[in-house]
This record gives structure tokens, sequence and C-alpha cells, in this order.
């Protein structure tokens, strides 16, 4: 190996890093406010990238059939528990949550994509498309389970994975797709040549990490949704409702997911159910930092990514083993610590 | 809606309704969803335009999913035999699949022709055969392409299963028998995002040309990445990847790839003395009536060749027995493998007691990406 | 023999004879809903009954296919004797796995199978000498004594002997000492508390779990005859997941009701659908996960619930009239000091919670540690429980020293204890939650269990649960479930628990919070009879009243600190007392 192929290398770790990065995020967000697994954080990356091939195809992709039947299905749900309940406080703001934002992005799109709507103008209907799905899915299904057990919660997650790749498969069927790139080329920067993709995904990703940073630092429904993240029961004593984190929170991760799905669009090929394995990866990166801390979720991402292109360069076959068997180590050390910790009284 | 209930209603009565004595039934069990379902819809297709009888008896073509499963594959191989009690098993179309099922044929006596290549071990051979060509002679095509241009070494990139397993096995077979090294072998997965790593050690490992061992519009993937980093030798594919998506997925950079594979790709191009283009060219004209210009492809066309291979051997058996009995049975797969020439799309069909493939070098053209097309490479 | 019991043999005899009248794929469907069945009962005994859970029960399967795949084709083995080796061989990476793993939070479990069952696959794929993608073929039929079987109403029967096997010997273990203490593993403090060695426990369950796929792993390579990697992915040990989800975590006979409702709904979907929608492949998936969402929306306990209430109720568990007593303790003379704690200190940073604190208790009397909220006497308890160390000085039981000891090395030396926030197991009965007391007074490991071999034990530790129910008034209780019981029955119920337990000191964390006055006197009376009969007590009380009239002497402590010892009368009289205690609960 020279240094050429180092760097192609290092370059080619770095974005499929910074990818997972951005689902280890969503997946750590998800978890400290929900307790949910976030199985499906990688479908919604691929909504995303799939939404954006269509559209550039100038077509009307599925995605809008899979969000106006979510809609309406919530929709109906909501107002049946209402009524069930005999309480309409809420409900024309809530049906008005759910309704217009998807509405609005649906009939955009169906006016919009045969037009062969501009790159920016498809990104953002791909954000208004994929963004309301995080939504729903925690009114239609995580809401009215906040109390059972996370193990339940996780069976859930793992049961809407199932619905999210189903539905992707009706929606676009078994091919792959691929959005023509932004930029295409490569910059030349003396030593090496760094591909434009790679420089939009890192100012891309450095945004959104630096947004979600002030977010969390700076306005008032970060900081509750730290504090929900930290110690709920608390949150709900200082008068943060918790469930509308949990709504954010899934919005949040929803808008991560299609934002990463535009950002790889272009850069590689998926398929209906190539989410899994990047939800995986996006894991063993959070569980590396301990499932705690949202920077070292992605530095673990970051290293999981170079690792993986590290062993696809020495030991193709193996590198899944390997990336996975990336954790025993790690285990390894968290459970020397636990016992440490435990024997210390023994002193 | 209303249309496909109904539809639904008949065929559902069809299956049930007692069979009549004299039918003859072939099981088709194929991956028509999960991880294969690319390469198997085609076969689900083709039955649906398959003969409703043959020399004057009634067929029944009883169609079933295993879903990629060889678990499920098992269980449909077990429901023909036992259930409907059918007189041939055609499948499954994927290699896992189809050697799951291989047991259930042996031991119920019936004959089972495999619709994705297989290895057949000897204490089987007396049932089961192969239809779809062997990737050896597949890959024995290119071999011999690269000695043509006098190339002397090749790397491999792979799937990371059994196709892949496949590939390369013959690949390393094939390319030692000739004097051709084989720089390295490579593997990725289907849903991969990235081959970069990968190619770059193709490339370091400097070979004359690459061989592509996936399928379908996943090989696009190596495809761009190796001429993104500037490889310019020739690039083969497997015959697997002899489909549109492969093209419309590899786009401007899948000009020039090139892929062994059945003659019926290219089957107008073929020399009118070929006993594959009539039969080539009838089957492409009954199919794309049903499916659509452009929809024939290769795949469907093993489906074809399965059929008119049951049709000539049903023909014999009749004969001398009645369908439903093991004595058809017998007389099927011996009819079967009576050594004489049948005329498919992908090949030129000759079984005997000692060869349960069946075919030769007739069974592959090489074909070129040219113009978003395969044409057949000069 | 109950209706349960009848039911069950009934049960038994009918999926024994279905081959002979069932069409065959009916029996191929059965026999998958068997083998599924039976690495279920493992996952609900993981899962349902120690809280834990695991993605990686396909790659134990794998491991025995592959290990048999290995020693029949490659050896030359018979399948019969490569059974023991396959199972052995994946108890041993469950083993390494379990003890990495389980003494981590639940969720690392669950990534670290899922790494496990990925890396594994690949492995299957890309090992030398595993036959790659396209796996290893022609493996033998299992033969035992002659007999072959090839025919698939054989493998039927035999796969379902493995299943009531396993049913039975599961079900035997859950009604047992161990089993017992399986069930406690969820409240981890609250097993530690009382002897279960959490850790080890788990990780046994945790092997169990996965001997029990590696046996369905063997059957499946010998019945399918050919091995690869694919029915053993993270896809497949989903599916094991998703059957004990549908069926129900909570009982066995959920494990196998999963497997054939998941069983019935894949077929009903892959047959139906198709019809419906005109082409198959596209809806099954989202169908599915459609259904179970919505199963587990309505019901997080899974569908045995209401199957259970059809079928006959087991007969609950029921101490025998009479039995041999079990081991006791030596005990010391009344009026000598049990427990010594000498200067004890303990720092949360800067913070100290106690601090230079020294008291003793005497075999046979009751002590009251009062103070007002937050004086130190919750650390103080953590500290003589082993819950957390102490940052210094000595904590003696029996002039043996105990500061620093694990909360189960305590419960071991004597000490049992109460929990201010009652902990027991709500599903399981007064009289189980009792018995789950003296689980350190007997022996029974699972293998004995299993087997029935532990009765004897058995009824002993039952026997005193009863006696130890009907010290303190629950005995008419004990068929009940302990959730059922009023909160100050709940109380009661954990110091019967303590007694089972044969203890020489007896520490009770704030019992009379929570109580209503007429519980509160009945528990004084109570406490008082066990004074008398010679238990020795320590309680740690906030409540003035109750304490006053019944300890014979008490420590106050108030800002982590001593401040007073002595009698009750003597105590009301101290002018510190009255400032810090009174003054200042009044002020």
């Amino acid at each position: 190996m020279n240094a050429t192929i180092a760097l192609i290398l290092l370059q080619d770790g770095l974005t499929s890093g910074l990818i997972y990065g951005l689902l280890a995020l969503s997946i750590l967000l998800v978890f400290l406010v929900t307790r949910v697994l976030w199985v499906p954080a990688g479908d919604f990356l691929v909504l995303g990238a799939l939404t954006l091939a269509v559209l550039r195809q100038g077509e009307v992709p599925g995605t809008v059939w899979i969000l106006a039947g979510l809609a309406a299905v919530t929709a109906i749900v909501e107002t049946w528990r209402a009524w069930r309940a005999g309480d309409w406080r809420g409900w024309p703001r809530l049906i008005a949550l759910v309704v217009v934002p998807s509405a609005a992005a649906v009939l955009a799109t169906l006016w919009l994509a045969p037009q062969n709507a501009p790159v920016p103008v498809a990104i953002l209907l791909v954000l208004a498309l994929v963004t309301p799905i995080g939504f729903l899915t925690y009114r239609l299904v995580f809401r009215p389970m906040v109390d059972q057990p996370t193990l339940t919660l996780m069976f859930v997650a793992v049961a809407v994975h199932y619905v999210l790749t189903g539905l992707g498969l009706t929606a676009f069927g078994s091919e792959s797709f691929r959005s023509p790139p932004f930029l295409p080329g490569r910059l030349d920067v003396g030593f090496t040549r760094l591909s434009y993709q790679l420089l939009i995904v890192l100012a891309v990703s450095a945004a959104l990490m630096a947004a979600l940073g002030l977010f969390f630092g700076r306005t008032l429904w970060g900081k509750a949704l730290r504090a929900t993240a930290m110690q709920r029961f608390g949150a709900r004593l200082v008068g943060i409702r918790t469930e509308s984190m949990g709504a954010l929170a899934f919005t949040i991760a929803a808008l991560i997911g299609a934002v990463s799905g535009v950002l790889i669009g272009p850069m590689t090929a998926l398929y209906y159910d190539s989410g899994f394995l990047v939800s995986l990866k996006g894991f063993v990166g959070t569980v590396m930092a301990g499932m705690a801390s949202f920077p070292l979720s992605v530095l673990g991402a970051l290293l999981v990514g170079l690792v993986e292109t590290g062993a696809s360069f020495y030991a193709s076959p193996f590198k899944e083993a390997i990336v996975f068997g990336l954790l025993v180590p790690f285990l390894l050390w968290r459970s020397a610590v636990q016992i440490r910790t435990r024997g210390k009284g023994h002193e | 809606m209303m249309k496909s209930v109904a539809a639904a209603l008949v065929a559902a009565t069809a299956f049930s309704a007692p069979a009549l004595a004299q039918d003859i039934k072939v099981g088709l069990s194929g991956t028509f969803s999960g991880p294969n379902a690319a390469n198997g819809i085609p076969y689900r297709n083709a039955a649906e335009v398959f003969p409703k009888t043959i020399a004057g008896t009634g067929v029944q073509w009883i169609v079933v999913d295993d879903a990629t499963d060889p678990t499920t594959a098992v269980k449909n191989a077990r429901r023909f035999v036992d259930e409907d009690k059918v007189d041939i098993i055609l499948g499954s179309t994927s290699t896992v699949t189809a050697s799951a099922m291989t047991d259930v044929a042996v031991e119920a006596k019936t004959a089972q022709i495999a619709l994705s290549p297989i290895q057949i071990a000897p204490a089987k051979r007396p049932w089961v055969f192969n239809l779809p060509q062997p990737v050896p002679i597949m890959v024995s095509a290119i071999v011999e392409d690269l000695k043509k241009r006098k190339l002397k070494s090749i790397a491999f990139i792979g799937y990371a299963d059994g196709w892949g397993d496949l590939n390369w096995n013959a690949l390393t077979a094939e390319a030692r028998k000739a004097g051709i090294e084989v720089t390295t072998g490579e593997r990725y997965n289907r849903t991969d995002t990235s081959v970069t790593a990968q190619v770059l050690k193709v490339i370091a490992s400097s070979p004359d040309a690459v061989l592509v061992g996936a399928s379908g519009s996943a090989a696009a993937l190596p495809q761009i990445t190796l001429k993104d980093q500037g490889f310019t030798g020739p690039i083969y594919h497997t015959h697997g990847t002899v489909v549109k998506a492969f093209i419309d997925a590899a786009g401007k950079a899948g000009e020039g790839a090139l892929m062994p594979t059945g003659p019926v790709v290219a089957a107008a191009e073929l020399p009118d003395s070929n006993p594959i283009k009539p039969v080539s060219l009838d089957f492409i004209s009954k199919y794309e009536a049903k499916w659509g210009k452009g929809s024939a492809s290769p795949v469907a066309g093993y489906a074809w060749d399965a059929m008119l291979l049951v049709e000539a051997a049903a023909k014999e058996a009749l004969k001398t027995a009645k369908p439903g009995t093991p004595e058809f049975r017998a007389a099927l797969r011996d009819a079967l493998q009576s050594g004489r020439e049948v005329a498919g799309t992908n090949a030129v069909y000759r079984f005997t007691a000692e060869d349960h493939y069946g075919v030769d070098e007739r069974a592959r053209v090489l074909v070129v990406v040219k113009d978003g097309a395969f044409r057949l490479a000069k | 023999m109950s209706a349960r019991r009848l039911f069950l043999a009934g049960l038994v005899l009918a999926l024994a004879l279905a081959p002979l009248v069932l069409p065959p794929q009916f029996v191929t469907a059965l026999t998958y809903i068997g083998l599924n069945g039976l690495v279920c009962i493992g996952l609900v005994l993981l899962t349902g009954v120690a809280g834990m859970t695991s993605f990686g029960q396909a790659a134990f399967c794998g491991v025995a296919a592959y290990a048999t795949a290995l020693l029949t084709v490659g050896q030359g083995w018979s399948p019969l004797a490569s059974l023991p080796v396959s199972v052995a061989a994946t108890a041993l990476v469950a083993l390494a796995l379990g003890a990495l793993t389980v003494r981590l939070a639940g969720h690392y479990l669950v990534l670290g199978t899922l790494a496990w069952g990925m890396a594994v696959f690949f492995l299957f794929g890309n090992l030398p000498g595993l036959g790659g993608f396209n796996g290893i073929t022609g493996l033998p039929a299992i033969a035992i004594g002659g007999v072959a079987f090839t025919d698939p109403r054989l493998v039927h029967v035999l796969v379902w002997a493995a299943v009531a096997l396993a049913m039975a010997m599961a079900s035997n273990l859950l009604d047992s000492r161990v089993g017992r203490a399986m069930r406690s593993l969820p409240a981890e403090i609250m097993a530690e508390s009382l002897g279960v060695p959490t850790a080890r426990l788990r990780v046994a369950v945790f092997c169990i779990a996965a001997i029990l796929a590696a046996v369905a792993g063997w059957l499946q390579a010998h019945y399918v005859r050919v091995v690869n990697p694919s029915p053993f992915g993270v896809n497949a040990s989903v599916d094991y997941l998703f059957m004990v989800v549908i069926g129900g975590t909570g009982q066995l006979g959920g494990a196998l009701l999963g497997s054939a409702v998941f069983e019935a709904i894949r077929t009903a979907l892959r047959d139906v659908l198709p019809h419906l929608f005109g082409r198959s492949g596209s809806y099954e998936m989202a169908a599915f996960g459609i259904l179970v969402v919505l199963l587990l929306n309505t019901t997080g306990g899974g569908m045995m619930p209401y199957l259970s209430r059809i079928l006959p109720k087991p007969a609950p568990v029921r101490a025998p009239g009479s039995a041999g007593p079990l081991p006791r303790r030596e005990r010391a003379q009344p009026g000598q000091a049990l427990l010594e704690v000498r200067g004890a200190v303990k720092r949360f940073g800067g913070l100290v919670a106690v601090n230079e604190v020294s008291f003793e208790i005497r075999t046979g009397e009751i002590l009251g540690l009062i103070g007002p909220n937050g004086a130190g006497k919750s650390t103080l308890f953590d500290l003589l429980t082993g819950v957390q160390p102490a940052t210094a000085g000595e904590i003696r039981l029996e002039g043996r020293r105990i500061d620093g000891a694990s909360p189960r090395a305590i419960a071991g030396a004597g000490v049992a204890r109460t929990f201010q926030h009652v902990l027991l197991r709500p599903e399981m009965s007064v009289l189980e939650n009792a018995a789950l007391g003296a689980h350190g007074r007997g022996e029974a490991g699972i293998l004995r269990s299993a087997l029935r071999l532990d009765r004897a034990e058995e009824a002993r530790i039952l026997f005193e649960a009863q006696r130890q129910l009907d010290r303190v008034g629950l005995g008419e209780f004990a068929a009940q479930a302990a959730g059922h019981l009023a909160l100050g029955q709940q109380r009661i119920l954990e110091i019967a628990r303590a007694l089972a337990s044969d203890p020489k000191l007896l520490l009770l964390d704030e019992p009379a919070a929570g109580l209503r006055h007429h519980e509160k006197a009945r528990l004084s009376a109570l406490l008082r009879e066990l004074r008398d009969e010679g238990v020795t007590i320590l309680l740690v009380e906030h409540d003035m009243d109750f304490v006053m009239n019944l300890v014979d002497r008490l420590v106050v402590v108030d800002f982590g600190t001593k401040i007073a010892e002595g009698t009750p009368a003597s105590v009301r009289g101290d002018p510190r007392v009255i400032e810090a205690y009174l003054g200042g609960a009044e002020a």
C-alpha cells in the first residue's frame, strides 16, 4: 500500500464513517429520549436517497404514497383515540400537525416532480417528504407504548424496520437507485484528489452537527430534549412534556436520516433493503461510545468507517466479521471496568 | 382490483380442483421474493406463457415461491412430491435453494431440473439435472477471450455469497488450466455502499483484466468504481449480469463491459444455421407479447428451455406410462437422459445417464455492452 | 393427574400421531414449528424469565449445524455421536460470549449478540473448509439403533420428542430453587441480597438457551441434510425473537404458540396476499411488520395469556404437610455484640454522607436507627448491606469484617434485609417469593432441578417458606400472586422471605413507610413477637411514633453523624435530638 492508495482509502473510510456518524447521532438521540433502539435509522437514509433518485429522474417517488397513507392512518387513529377518551383538547392542533406538513409535501411533490425540479428544490422535497414519516411513526406506534419495557420497544422498532423496508420494496422495486452527482469530479489539492462529493458530505455533516450542537446547547427545546435524555422522570417533574420530546426526537432523527440519504444517494447505488447494515454500523459506533455521548458516537462511527475500509482492502471476505468483531474488545473493556468498580469495595 | 381478486379465485380453484388423472403435473419452485427475487421473477412470468397441453395431454404448472430460503424450498419440494404428486420438479432458481431440494427429489424418485447452476453429487445424478450452463463453461469463455487478447492475468471481485463462490472457484480452476494468473480475489455485499477499497486492492495487484463475480444492477458498483479509479483493461462480468438493470445502473461507465451469456440474448445476430436461433425468436415473440417489448432475458429463456425439455421428454414418456405414476416419473427421467438433442434458447441440450449438465460451447456467446444494449462481441 | 397435565399429555399424543392422519405438508410445517419452538423455549427462559435477550440464537443453531456437518460429512461420524460434541461446542461459545456481556446493561447484550450473529454469518461463508456460501451437502440422516430417520414422519416424531423433553425439563427447572432464582434475575439487587449469584446464573441461562438452539440446529441439519449460512443469519434470529414476542415471553407455552402462529402468518401472507394484490413478493414484509406492531400494541404480553384463560390452569405450587428441616445457623448468646460499626465513613466526592458513625447491635434486641430526612440513614443502610462500600471504618459481624463485602456475601453471612420500595416478583406466588429467601439454604443445581432429582430438598424449602408465612400471618395467601397483596402485606411478605433465610440479623429499611395506621400496628406487633422468639432486628425508620413504642434501643443520626444513642426514653429527652430531629421537623 502506498501513500496514494492510503489517501484514497482514508477518504473512502471517512465518507462512510461520516454517514454512519450521522445515523449514530439519530440512533443515540432517539435512544436517550425514548429508550427505543432506533433500528430503522438506515431505512430513513434509504428512503431519502431513493426519493431523491426518483425525483431527479423527473418522476413522482413512491414516498408520496407512503407519507400520504401514514398521515391518513395517523389522523384516523388519533381521532379514534380522542373519541374513545372523550378528550378533544389538543385534537385540532394534533391533526393540523399530522395533516398539514404531510399534505403540503405530498402536493408540492406531485406538482413539482414531473417538471424536473432543480436540485435544491428536489432536496427540499426529499426532506419535506421523509421528515414527517419520523413524527408520524412516533405518534402512531411508539407514543402509545411509552410505558412498555425497553425490550418490547425494541421489538416494535424491528417490526417498524420490516414495515419500512417492505414499503420501500413496493414503492421502489427490487432494483437499485443512484442519483446523479451534485458536483461531478475531483478537486486536485496537490498530494491527492478529493472528490467534491466527499467535500459536500464533510461540509454538510459538520454543519448539521454544529446545528444540532447549537440546538441542544442554546435553545429551550434543545435543552428540554437534553434534560429528558438525562433524566426522564426529573424532566417530567420540571414540567417538560416528555411526549413532545419523543416526537421531536423522532422528527429530528428522520431529518438526519433524510439528509444522510441525500448525501449518500449520488455516491453509491442503494437498494430498498440497504438500510439495515448501515444502521447496524451506526449502532456499533454508538455502543463504542457507551451509548451516552454524541461527539464520541460520531468518533466511534468514524472509526467503524475507517476499519471497514481497511478491512475491505486487506481482507474483504472477512470485513463484516471484522467490523462487528470491533465490539468484542470494547465489550471486554466495559466488562473489565464494571468488574473493577464492583470490586473496589474489597480493597 | 376486483378483477385480480376474481382471477385469484379462479387460480385458487384451479389449484385445488382434483386433478384429472391424465394431467401431467410439473412443480416449479422459484425465488420470486427475497434477495434473489430479481433473478426468480422472470421464471414465474415465463410460466404464464407455457403451453397448457403436451401432445394432447393437459399440463398443470404448479408455481410456488420459496422466498430465496432453502428451508422453504425444501418445504415446497416436499409439498410437490407428497401432496401434489408431481411428475417432475423444476427449480429452484438460486443455487442454494436448488441444492436444498435435491434430497427430496432423489428420495421421491422424481426428476428435478435445477434452474440455477448446482453441483450434482454422483449419488444424486440419477434424478437431478442441471439446466443453466454450469459456471465453469461460462467462465471458460472469459478465459478463452483472455487468451485471444493475449492477456496474462485477471483479478476477481465478487459477492460474498454462493454466486461469488461459484465464479471464484471456476475462475481459479479455468485460469490455472490456461496458465493465466489470478492476482487477487476480493469480496463485497450486494447492499454495500462502497467497494473503493476492494477496487484499489484489485488495481494494486496490476491485473490485465478483471472479472466481477456479481449479478444484476449490483454488478454496476465495481464496474463504475473500476472506471472511476482509472482501470483501463477489459472488465468481464458473469452471465447473471446480462440484465437491463445493469445497463441502467452502470450508465456510461458500463460501456464495454463483457459477459458470457446464452445465445438468446443476441438471437437476431446469430447465423441462420444456428438451431438456437428459431427457438429463441419464437420464445421472444411469445414472451414479449405478454410482458412487453424488451422484457425477454436469458433468465426467462431458462424457464422456456425447462419447458421445452419437459415437453420433449413427456412426449416420449406418454408412450409408455400414465402421468401421476412412478412408472411415468421414471420414463420421464429416462427420456430426459436419452441422449437426444433438444434445442433451447440458451443451449442445445443433450443429457445422458453420465452427463446431467448436457451443454457445450454452443451454450454461450460473449456479449459486450454497446450503446446501452448487449451486442455480440466480435 | 391435574387437568393441565392431562391436557398436555393429550397434546403430546396428538402431535405424535399427527403424521399418520395429516397430509404431508402439514407434517413438514409441524416439524418446523417444533424445531423453531425448541429455540424459542430457550428464548423464553432468556427473555421472559431472566430478562435478557439475544439476537444470536440462529447463530448458535448454526454452530451446532456446522459442527455436526463437519464431523459427519468430513470425519464420517454418526449423527448421534456428533450430537454431544456439537452441543458442547455451542455451549462453549455461549459461555465465552455470555461471560463477556452479561455483566453489562441489557443493551450491550442485545448489541453484542447482534454483532456475534452478523460476524458468524460471514465466518460461516468465508472460513476455509466450510464450503463457502453454498455450504456443506450430503449430511446423513439421523440413525438410532439401526432406524434411519429419512422418512419426514419419523423426523417429526423425533423433533417433537425433543420438544416434549425440553418443555418438561424447562418447566421442572422453573419450578425449583434455581428456577425461582432465575425468575428473580430481572431484579438484580433483590436477587443478590437473597444470595443469588446473578452473574453466574445469567451466563448459565444464556448457555441453556444456546444449548436448546444447538439441539434444534443439529436436528435441522440432519433433516434438511444441507448446511449453509443463510438460515443462521441475523434475520433468522430476529424471526425467533418475533416468535416468542408473538407467543408471549412470560410462559413456556408461548414458545410453541409463537412458533406455530408465526408459521401460520408467514404461510398465510405468502399464499393470500399475492391473490389479493395480483403479484407476490412485495407486500409480505410490510404486512408482517404491521401485524407484529398491532399485536405488540394491543397485547404487550403476546398471545399466550389469552390462550391460558381457556386452558386448564396449572396447579399452584403448594408446600408439603411436613418435611425435614433445612440447615440452620449457629447463634450467639443473647446480649452479646452481633454487629459492630466502628468509625464508618462514606464520602461522595466532597460530600460526607456518613461521618465516623459507631454503634453496635446485640443479639436478641430491636435497634432503631432514626434521623430526619437526609440524615444519612439510607447510606448507612447501604453500607451495612454491602450495596455501597464504606470509604473508611470497620463493620464486623460476630467479629468478622463485612465492610466492603458484596451484598451476596453479607446475605451469606446471615444478614437478611427488606427494601424501602418493596421488591418482590409480583407474578410469582406468595409461597414462591418466600421460598426465594431460603435460596442460600439449598444447593440443588440446574441439572438436578431439570431432572426432578431435587424434590426432597424442594419439599424442605417450601415447607420452611410456608412455616415463615404462617409465622407472619400470611399462610392463607400462599397460592396467590404476590402482586395481588396489599402494600402492608407485601412488606410482611418481604419479612417472611427474609426469615426464610434463617438470618442472624434482620435489617428492615423503613418498613412502616406508606403503611396505614392499622397496618403499622400489625407490623409492630409482628416485630415484637419475632423479638420475643429471639430474632435480632435493626430497623431504619423516620416514623418516630412507630419506633418509640417498639425498639429496645435507638441510634439517632443527623447530617451523617451519630448524635445520640440509648433507650427510647433517654433519647426522647435528649436536647440535641429534640433540636435536630423534632425541632428541625417542626420548624
